[in-house]
């Protein structure tokens, strides 16, 4: 298959909950090799997509082709498609070594095989002498790197990975993204990452989808979407501020608000607090209509007290429609 | 987490309760036993007994073969109620508790009745008269009481199972028969297995099924002890022989703790949720028929007993039975009238049952601490190893002296019926609060709460539930328990079970129907009580 051609499509699917919809109308494609992420605020529904995909929850409509099979008869075991749990959910009566070469194993490969896959793999994620250890024994990022290698020497088709660092601190997490990045890359799998954190969205995917309420509301390249939110609700979920603009409303960076004294067309501000964040001032203001507005300044003690009234222009701007976006 | 500060002097009562009513009175016990025998050549010498090695034997035998079977025909019927979600699916579970919930004198008398020459099944099948009696009887009674239990701990070991392990071996292409034996399978084998190591300690220790149903060929180490120091009048050589059963069942009992402590959830673990049965999948209808099959049997006993027990069937009809009971001539025979007898019940079971809460709070928060929990809660499970006999024996032998002679027999029935309590009260509130976060009872903390009034801010309020039915088992526990009282109790103090057994041993038998009516009608309405609001109890 060339790498031009979908390895996953979904058309149209949808998923409910005691007959209330989840999923609505889902639809996009992911080649092989490549890394999409799909961003959403908590029940969005990310888990249940990638619930649906790996054959653990029915769909209510629609399709899923795996290499242009459709994937509705296939059970869950036959899909080839591994799913990597928030939690690692590994097999506590198993070492390392075990873990990692449970798929092998059940692929009956070659003894010396599964060796070399569970080396391989146990190498490319810093596990190398954690073979004989029991998971209990491992911290949250190593049996993270532990569930991936698991997942990586199952060969699938294409990896499911539902928020794998949500419970991992933020110093080792920054450093488990860039070695997952690593790993899918070298190990030239493909893989849908749900997550909410749109840092780590943005880091990981080559691809990226906003999910909301159900709904796929933008689907595009991490600059499309960062750079181009096609609705207010896009818009704030990326940080966005959106201010009322001429032609209506339009989503501003928050470091691209400029102070202008003699008053802007969004009206006056009012500072509600500030403080220092790394290298900048973040301060946070309602607008006249009540919206939590934020300003980022470039000085990290330029903090001005809470009250002060403020007026802004933008020099950039991007317009936003209301409604839902489509991919 | 650490073991909360403070547990230790909270725990400080149940341990001297622990220790003043049950170590030392059966240390003591084994002690003098031991000394009076002559020594380890004497006590080696009693156990040499043809008669007490038969007891051993018995008790092994009753024991394995009612384990045995209750986990053969149980286990499916627990895979079925833990996995699998059905129209009356909460409602069973509540239901299952019956069995473990009633007086077992009433079981037995209801086996016997139904199953007995002449009794109602008896006469509806040839081959059913061999349940009437002897070994087949007393298994029967046993798997009547016990394969509920072990249908509940599989149950619980399906719910306590890790969904995320079990879907990531199917991701992974294990298949479902994978998935089974790499993921969820394996909490349903530790549920299963400690429900078999229950069934066992309970059958081999059972007291009223050899007595009544068998006799002296069939009697357990249990009711061998209890021969050989009320009716054989040899108190060293029974010492003796309760400590040898101690030492014999320890490994089991110790076996059935660990076995417990792995169906404990994970706070913020997902529960496995159930599916509903599939009439196109052959697994889901043949667990769901095995499960009819089993729990139905089950149920037909017990409805048989409780038709028998209503409507106690003498020549002159149920009415003239009931009538019989609270008859002059009955209350000449047990030496006190039947409503007093109600009455006595009723006092012992809530005094028991209030003992038994007041001690498992502050032992339910030492329990807290992962290493407290180990150590104490071995302490505190050691009346599940002291049977209800060895019990008994020892504390009539060490606090009557003390105590002095009849005004002792009160204080030591409802000390007897904390005691045999306070595991299964222990266990109904420390399992729903192992599953709390401790994040509640942490912002106490950081509130300015001490740890105890965090946890009784915090958590306790969480696992009302759980106290509650702590105490209502309890006290059903104390409602039905024969053994320790029969032990220990005089005419006057006498109990609804004793006054049953009574009147069974005399062949009253329509009178100790009606009187096992009245015993079961309590109890249900004790289930009602226990199982109102959905509670769930853990064993």
């Amino acid at each position: 298959m060339s790498s031009s051609e979908p390895l996953l499509e979904v058309r149209s699917l949808s998923a409910r909950w005691d007959h209330r919809p989840v999923l609505q109308d889902i639809s996009f494609e992911v080649r092989a090799d490549e890394v999409v992420v799909l961003l959403g605020p908590n029940g969005s529904g990310k888990t249940t997509l990638l619930r649906c995909l790996a054959g653990l929850e029915p769909l209510h409509g629609g399709e899923v082709r795996l290499e242009g099979r459709d994937l509705a008869t296939v059970p869950t075991h036959r899909r080839g498609l591994a799913l990597m749990f928030q939690e690692p959910a590994l097999f506590p009566h198993r070492t390392v070594f075990e873990n990692i070469a449970y798929a092998p194993l059940l692929q009956r490969r070659p003894r010396p095989e599964i060796d070399e896959v569970v080396g391989r793999f146990a190498g490319l994620l810093g596990l190398a002498g954690f073979e004989d250890r029991d998971p209990s024994t491992l911290s949250g990022g190593e049996r993270q790197k532990v569930a991936l290698a698991r997942t990586l020497a199952a060969r699938p088709r294409l990896v499911l990975l539902d928020e794998p660092f949500a419970s991992i601190d933020v110093e080792a997490r920054a450093e488990l993204r860039a070695e997952f990045r690593r790993a899918l890359r070298e190990s030239r799998t493909g893989a849908i990452h749900v997550t909410h954190d749109r840092e780590e969205g943005f880091f990981l995917g080559d691809r990226v989808g906003l999910l909301f309420e159900g709904r796929l509301d933008a689907w595009g390249s991490p600059g499309e979407i960062a750079q181009r939110p096609r609705t207010t609700r896009a818009a704030k979920f990326l940080g966005y501020n959106v201010l009322p603009g001429p032609d209506g409303p339009v989503a501003v960076w928050p470091t691209e608000l400029r102070v202008r004294p003699e008053g802007g067309s969004a009206g006056t501000f009012t500072v509600v607090a500030a403080g220092t964040v790394g290298a900048e001032a973040l301060v946070v203001l309602r607008s006249p209509e009540g919206e939590r507005v934020e300003w980022r300044i470039p000085e990290p003690f330029a903090r001005p007290a809470a009250g002060t009234q403020v007026s802004f222009g933008w020099p950039t701007s991007r317009p936003v429609g209301a409604g839902p976006g489509r991919p | 987490m650490t073991p909360p500060r403070g547990a230790v002097g909270l725990s400080l009562p149940v341990l001297a309760f622990v220790v003043l009513f049950a170590l030392l009175p059966v240390a003591v016990l084994f002690a003098t036993s031991l000394a009076d025998s002559g020594g380890l050549a004497g006590a080696g010498a009693l156990l040499a007994d043809p008669l007490n090695r038969a007891a051993v034997g018995n008790s092994l035998e009753q024991g394995a073969l009612s384990a045995a079977l209750a986990v053969a025909l149980g286990y499916p019927a627990g895979l079925f109620v833990g996995r699998f979600d059905f129209p009356g699916r909460g409602l069973l579970r509540s239901v299952l508790l019956v069995p473990f919930l009633l007086p077992s004198l009433i079981v037995v008398l209801g086996v016997e009745d139904l199953f007995s020459s002449g009794g109602l099944f008896a006469s509806t099948s040839a081959g059913a008269g061999v349940l009437g009696s002897g070994v087949p009887a007393i298994v029967l009674v046993n798997l009547v009481f016990n394969l509920p239990l072990v249908v509940l701990l599989t149950a619980t070991g399906c719910e306590v199972a890790s969904r995320d392990l079990e879907e990531s071996v199917a991701t992974l292409g294990g298949s479902p028969a994978r998935a089974y034996l790499d993921g969820w399978g394996r909490p349903t084998w530790v549920g299963a297995a400690a429900g078999g190591l229950l069934t066992f300690l309970f059958s081999a220790l059972s007291f009223a099924p050899p007595l009544l149903l068998c006799g002296a060929r069939c009697y357990t180490v249990e009711a061998r002890i209890w021969s050989l120091d009320t009716v054989l009048l040899q108190p060293a050589a029974a010492g003796v022989l309760a400590l040898a059963m101690l030492l014999l069942f320890l490994l089991p009992t110790l076996g059935y703790l660990w076995l417990a402590r792995g169906l404990r959830a994970d706070p913020g673990r997902r529960r496995r949720p159930t599916r509903r049965v599939s009439v196109h999948r052959p697994v889901d209808l043949a667990l769901a028929a095995e499960t009819l099959a089993v729990l139905g049997g089950v149920a037909a006993v017990l409805a048989a007993v409780l038709f028998r027990t209503l409507a106690p069937s003498g020549s002159e009809g149920a009415g003239a039975a009931w009538a019989s009971l609270f008859s002059p001539a009955t209350t000449a025979r047990l030496g006190l009238s039947v409503p007093a007898a109600v009455g006595n019940t009723l006092v012992f079971a809530v005094a028991a049952a209030g003992i038994a809460v007041l001690l498992t709070v502050p032992a339910a928060f030492a329990t807290l601490g992962r290493r407290s929990r180990t150590s104490l809660g071995l302490v505190l499970f050691l009346p599940l190893l002291v049977s209800p006999v060895v019990l008994a024996f020892a504390l009539a032998t060490f606090w009557r002296p003390i105590l002095g002679g009849e005004g002792s027999v009160w204080v030591l029935v409802i000390v007897s019926q904390a005691m045999l309590a306070l595991p299964f009260a222990l266990q109904a509130l420390a399992t729903p609060l192992s599953g709390l976060p401790a994040a509640s009872r942490e912002a106490a903390q950081t509130l300015g709460a001490s740890r105890f009034s965090a946890f009784l801010d915090a958590d306790l309020p969480r696992a009302r539930d759980g106290l509650v039915t702590a105490a209502l088992l309890a006290f059903a526990l104390g409602l039905g328990e024969f053994t320790a009282t029969f032990f220990l109790v005089t005419p006057r103090f006498t109990t609804l079970p004793v006054a049953l057994y009574g009147l069974a041993n005399a062949r009253q038998t329509p009178v100790a129907d009606a009187a096992a009516g009245l015993l079961l009608l309590i109890a249900l309405a004790v289930f009602v009580a226990l199982s109102a609001g959905g509670r769930r109890v853990e064993l």
